[in-house]
């Protein structure tokens, strides 16, 4: 088995100290991703280095970093990939958000935006469950339909998005505009926007979107669509959405 | 990311040069005198040059403005990138020829 | 805890201006490229020249026209560069009371300044 030595650069910061960057040397097999370097350096070296990892295949999002400056998920990016053979391979926290300890940060803005749409997707998968509980046979509970609690919507989850935050993190007008519905809660909404049929959720979710800060603050940088590791494309979902705003504001005007 | 960058660096010495321009204007108010003076000097050969710049500010701004407008409508949106491409090309070509028209004045 | 984002906002026509002036100073601003720098003998016009070209109501028509596409278009990008800054709401008012304000200066001082070269 290949065995490659990475000096890793990590971007580091505590409460009440300075930001700086430590540097580790980790050996990790030639087909480990970026993410399985980064537990080296935690399980070996420094345990005080705080950081998200979940799945390990690009399902939870968790993980989302910049390597060498640019917006990835280090657990499907092999460290053989975007490591030069000897400089430092520089690993830091997503841009456009507090950040809460190293490569931390604090994504609460993201999910406040994206649950604008207040948009309750179910899994096809999920849609065939029959709801019983005889299948699991659990003690106490007679097999019969379990009505979904009514904050289910609370645990459904967006089709491709994986609510990473790389897309926020990439977008310049993130950057300075706190106001800003950004990439994730624009996708988010055109994505409600296309599950529905009812006139008044339309119209409510397109107003959403309506605003200066809005699709409209957008400067078509396209940066969260080559970023995304989904496929999402959120600049083309603001697109999009400012097609169909404009063609209403056309519609109205001819008074139709 | 560079569009983005050019689209906004160029507007923002767009706007610097039109009050510039708007200001020079005022020469016109002084008479005949006054503004000969200054089209003598505006076809010094350092101003041409500026002047070129001041096209590839307008050709870039312009044509990448026309690019949004189009992808902000839905239009190519999955061509962006090569839409930038070809608007560089097309800015580059353009400013090429009139740079040389310029200097023949 | 209110989500600010679940609020509709104001709808805003700022973009679509930005592309309609943006469009038309595409063909206004060649025309006016054209007219003072290919047409012009010497790319440049002298006063006298300067005069009959105002004096002619098509070209002055354009040029007034020119005018209010180019100072709207900048300004609104200014507005759009301001904006992003994500202002407080009544910043945002005091902006764009501030900018039509050199927007109409702007105009006003084109049309008088064309107004005396006229005469």
């Amino acid at each position: 088995m290949n065995i490659l030595k990475v000096p890793l650069q990590i971007f580091r910061y505590k409460p009440g100290q300075a930001p700086r960057y430590d540097t580790f040397t980790v050996e990790i097999p030639a087909a480990a991703h970026v993410i399985d370097a980064i537990d080296a350096v935690w399980a070996i070296h420094d345990q005080s280095v705080a950081f998200r990892r979940g799945c390990h295949h690009s399902s939870c999002g968790s993980c989302a970093i910049r390597i060498n400056g640019v917006e990835k998920l280090p657990c499907i990016t092999r460290v053989a990939d975007v490591w030069d053979g000897h400089d430092p391979l520089r690993v830091e926290p997503l841009r456009n958000f507090p950040i809460v300890s190293d490569l931390v940060v604090d994504v609460t803005g993201l999910f406040q935006r994206m649950s604008a749409a207040d948009m309750s997707m179910i899994c096809e998968a999920e849609a065939f469950l029959p709801f019983t509980v005889d299948t699991f046979a659990v003690a106490d509970l007679d097999p019969k339909l379990v009505e979904l609690p009514e904050n289910f919507s609370r645990f459904s989850r967006f089709e491709k998005c994986i609510e990473c935050g790389i897309c926020v993190s990439a977008c310049p007008t993130m950057a300075a505009d706190e106001k800003f519905l950004g990439p994730a809660g624009l996708a988010a909404i055109h994505q409600a926007r296309k599950k529905t049929d009812d006139p008044v959720r339309v119209e409510h979710l397109l107003g959403l979107a309506n605003g200066e800060h809005g699709v409209w603050r957008c400067h078509s940088a396209f940066e969260c669509t080559e970023a995304c590791p989904q496929a999402v494309d959120p600049a083309g979902k603001i697109m999009a959405l400012r097609r169909e705003l404009i063609a209403r504001r056309f519609t109205k005007m001819m008074g139709k | 990311m560079w569009a983005y960058a050019l689209n906004r660096i160029t507007g923002i010495g767009l706007v610097v040069y039109l009050y510039l321009h708007l200001v020079v204007l005022s020469l016109l108010l002084r008479g005949q005198a006054a503004w000969d003076v200054f089209v003598t000097v505006a076809r010094s050969p350092y101003v041409l040059a500026l002047d070129v710049f001041l096209l590839a500010g307008i050709l870039i701004h312009g044509l990448n403005g026309l690019r949004i407008a189009l992808t902000g409508f839905g239009i190519g949106v999955g061509a962006q990138k090569a839409l930038f491409v070809v608007v560089m090309v097309v800015s580059a070509v353009t400013l090429w020829v009139a740079a040389i028209k310029i200097f023949r004045i | 805890m209110e989500n600010p984002f679940a609020e509709e906002p104001k709808p805003t026509s700022a973009w679509l201006w930005q592309v309609f002036t943006g469009v038309g100073l595409v063909i206004l601003l060649g025309l006016h490229f054209i007219a003072n720098h290919f047409v012009a003998k010497g790319g440049l016009r002298d006063f006298k020249e300067v005069v009959a070209y105002l004096r002619n109501p098509v070209i002055l028509f354009l040029e007034v026209l020119f005018l209010l596409c180019v100072t709207t278009h900048a300004l609104l990008g200014v507005r759009a560069i301001l904006l992003d800054f994500g202002l407080s709401e009544p910043a945002e008012r005091r902006l764009d009371q501030i900018l039509k304000a050199v927007g109409i200066l702007t105009v006003g001082y084109g049309l008088a300044v064309a107004w005396i070269v006229i005469r």
